[in-house]
């Protein structure tokens, strides 16, 4: 079997990019300096996923206020407003407000793709996208339309972006539907991340496509249902509630999708147990008969402070590493 | 001292935070930078606890607090007032502002008195108004703080439960009646075994101490929570119930609930001032399902005003005791 690794998604703002970005809030440096430090940052961020031997990589998001951020600023009848706690983070999101179906004026990931994917040679790059059914219940909905026309329309626009992020070089895409891990999430909401999940994986070309699910463990009914999207890939996290993703993942499977391990804690500040992470992920697999697996962090990085989230980006390859020298496994460390 | 008689009906409080005034502001900024000693700080913030104190007489207020004027945030300024914490690295809250998130790096320890100051403070000057003592729980510390010594939830929960109860003892010596443990990321994560853990630390807390024992908690999924913590050991539950328009009412009844409650009536995440009239309103909403009766309610905002502007705060705490006067005529 290949197994490569990952971070899921965004890295934590260093010292300096913090300092620029307040200095601009506050007029006191301009937008051409915010760029050069984000560039030298995102490079450095970059920098430490490709020499951790990450087959994968992202620029680490660091303008990226929360998830949903850089999409609504580029949407009409779309605005940021109140801020409402991002699941069970001590961090907290400003809900956008739809007053209409959204429409872009202008791409969100396809620069970045440019400016990124030729400093991550030799690791592939991967952009990461909200999930449309994530983004519409997280949102206040009045734009006179269903939650269900909603979600449709934000698919759309988030299939347009994953077409022009691989035509610009992205080699992984990957959908974000923590949502779907909510006790209280419906059974009708699964099967519309799914079919909206696929949509945006058929947009995204030959690059691998991967759904994940994170800060929970999705109920066994809403899992069956996702197991139907056309995603290469399934990124489940096995960290926050260990017992219950072992019994899903013993139970269902990851039905033909690649599985996506995410193991490396990154909501905690302390060093993960490499050798007990290496047994979990021989239970998660224990009947996966796939010809890959990814390994992946529980969560994005940016819930930690910076220096842990360089730190867990590293301990993540040792993993990859470990695992693969120990199972006669191949490890992949560049995008084949 | 002056006296003051609580009314035995729909008496009203606070959560617990104000709006940050000017003066606390440069003295938590000053203290930071250590330019002044821990003994410096308290005074030059009793200005601000004074002027939290007038608006809460002006409103009407029965039960207030001290606005937590020297608490830049509810987990940092008891972390950095404990043993066993060390020095917290920047985390984001939102947007581009950050806070240092404390790190458990041994053995949490009392220290000395973190909150008594400015509740003796607050108590001198409320012309006869209980204050209520109020420190963030157990619970909440560990799950907002990072933890390398421990590495066992449990473990930190009940020695930071014994830290608590260590702090109320202090208050209850000198006189505290009210003594409240906040609790809001309890909410965040609705799980039976989390609830248990809770109670198990409830219990280390409040047993024995002779005061009213009240566990604050808010937002999230209290009704997915409201099964496993009725057996608190608490006699007040205080809850968040106007920004999730009162959703948690049939879940009370059903559950059979009997404890007393404390009645969020303004929600403290809009600027808009709530009328006394939509405050009365939801005072009958809760009358007619017949859960608790009007002497085991306590009438209050569903959570810290922190974040008001000071005049909107004052303005909300004013109708909320004037619907609380009118719904004592009625009920």
């Amino acid at each position: 079997m290949r197994v490569w690794a990952s971070t899921l998604g965004g890295f934590s703002r260093s010292r300096l990019v913090r300092r620029v970005l307040r200095d601009y809030e506050l007029g006191l440096t301009s937008y051409g300096d915010v760029e050069r430090t984000l560039l030298e940052a995102s490079s450095a961020i970059i920098g430490v996923q490709v020499a951790s031997g990450l087959a994968y990589v992202t620029d680490g998001m660091l303008d990226w206020h929360d998830i949903f951020r850089p999409f609504v600023e580029s949407w009409r009848n779309v605005t940021p407003t109140g801020l409402l706690r991002f699941f069970d983070n001590n961090f907290f999101y400003r809900i956008p407000r739809f007053t209409g179906l959204p429409e872009p004026s202008r791409l969100v990931l396809a620069p970045r793709v440019r400016k990124f994917a030729p400093i991550a040679e030799p690791s592939g790059f991967k952009v990461v996208l909200p999930g449309p059914v994530t983004f519409a219940l997280m949102s206040s909905n009045e734009s006179g339309y269903s939650l269900e026309e909603l979600s449709e329309a934000i698919a759309n626009i988030l299939a347009g972006e994953a077409k022009a992020a691989v035509e610009a070089g992205a080699s992984m895409v990957q959908i974000d539907e923590p949502m779907l891990t909510d006790p209280e999430v419906s059974r009708d909401s699964a099967v519309l991340a799914a079919e909206l999940s696929s949509r945006i994986a058929s947009a995204s070309g030959p690059a691998r496509t991967i759904l994940a699910l994170y800060f929970d463990v999705p109920r066994a009914d809403v899992y069956e249902e996702l197991l139907n999207s056309k995603v290469q890939c399934l990124s489940l996290d096995l960290i926050d509630a260990l017992e219950r993703a072992l019994k899903l993942t013993a139970s269902k499977g990851f039905g033909g999708h690649c599985a996506v391990l995410g193991l490396v804690n990154s909501r905690v500040v302390h060093e993960d147990p490499i050798d007990k992470l290496s047994s979990i992920a021989g239970k998660a697999l224990k009947d996966y008969s796939g010809e890959e697996a990814g390994l992946t962090t529980s969560t994005w990085l940016d819930l930690i402070p910076y220096d842990y989230s360089v730190r867990k980006a590293r301990i993540l390859g040792l993993l990859a590493e470990k695992l693969a020298h120990s199972r006669a496994w191949e490890l992949v460390w560049r995008a084949g | 001292m002056a006296s003051y008689t609580v009314p035995v009906k729909f008496p009203t409080t606070v959560v617990g935070s104000y709006p940050k005034m000017p003066q606390a502001e440069e003295a938590i900024k000053r203290r930071k930078a250590g330019e002044i000693s821990e003994e410096e700080f308290l005074d030059l913030v009793k200005p601000a606890v004074r002027d939290v104190v007038n608006d809460y007489v002006w409103a009407g207020v029965d039960i207030i607090s001290d606005g937590e004027q020297a608490r830049d945030d509810m987990v940092v300024y008891f972390a950095e007032r404990l043993g066993g914490y060390g020095r917290g690295d920047w985390v984001r809250v939102f947007d581009n502002v950050y806070f240092k998130k404390p790190i458990v790096t041994g053995k949490v320890e009392w220290l000395r008195p973190m909150i008594l100051d400015h509740w003796e403070y607050a108590t001198s000057i409320s012309m006869g108004r209980p204050v209520k003592a109020i420190i963030t729980g157990p619970y909440t510390m560990v799950e907002w703080s990072f933890d390398i010594h421990y590495r066992d939830k449990r473990e930190l929960v009940l020695d930071l439960a014994k830290v608590v109860r260590r702090e109320l003892e202090e208050l209850v010596k000198r006189g505290a009646k009210y003594v409240q443990v906040d609790e809001p990321a309890l909410s965040t994560r609705p799980w039976r075994e989390d609830a248990e853990l809770l109670k198990e630390a409830l219990d280390i807390v409040f047993k024995g101490l002779d005061a009213k024992r009240i566990v604050h908690i808010c937002f999230g999924r209290l009704e997915r929570i409201i099964p496993y913590i009725l057996d608190y050991p608490v006699d007040q539950f205080d809850l968040e119930m106007k920004n999730s328009n009162f959703r948690l009412l049939p879940f009370l009844k059903e559950y059979g609930y009997n404890k007393e409650l404390g009645f969020g009536v303004v929600d403290v995440h809009i600027h808009q001032v709530e009328s006394v009239k939509e405050i009365e309103e939801a005072i009958d909403k809760l009358m007619k399902t017949d859960i608790v009766g009007p002497e085991k309610t306590y009438i209050k905002p569903d959570c810290g005003l922190k974040r008001q502007q000071r005049e909107t705060a004052r303005l909300k705490l004013k109708n909320m005791v004037e619907a609380a006067k009118r719904a004592r005529e009625k009920w």
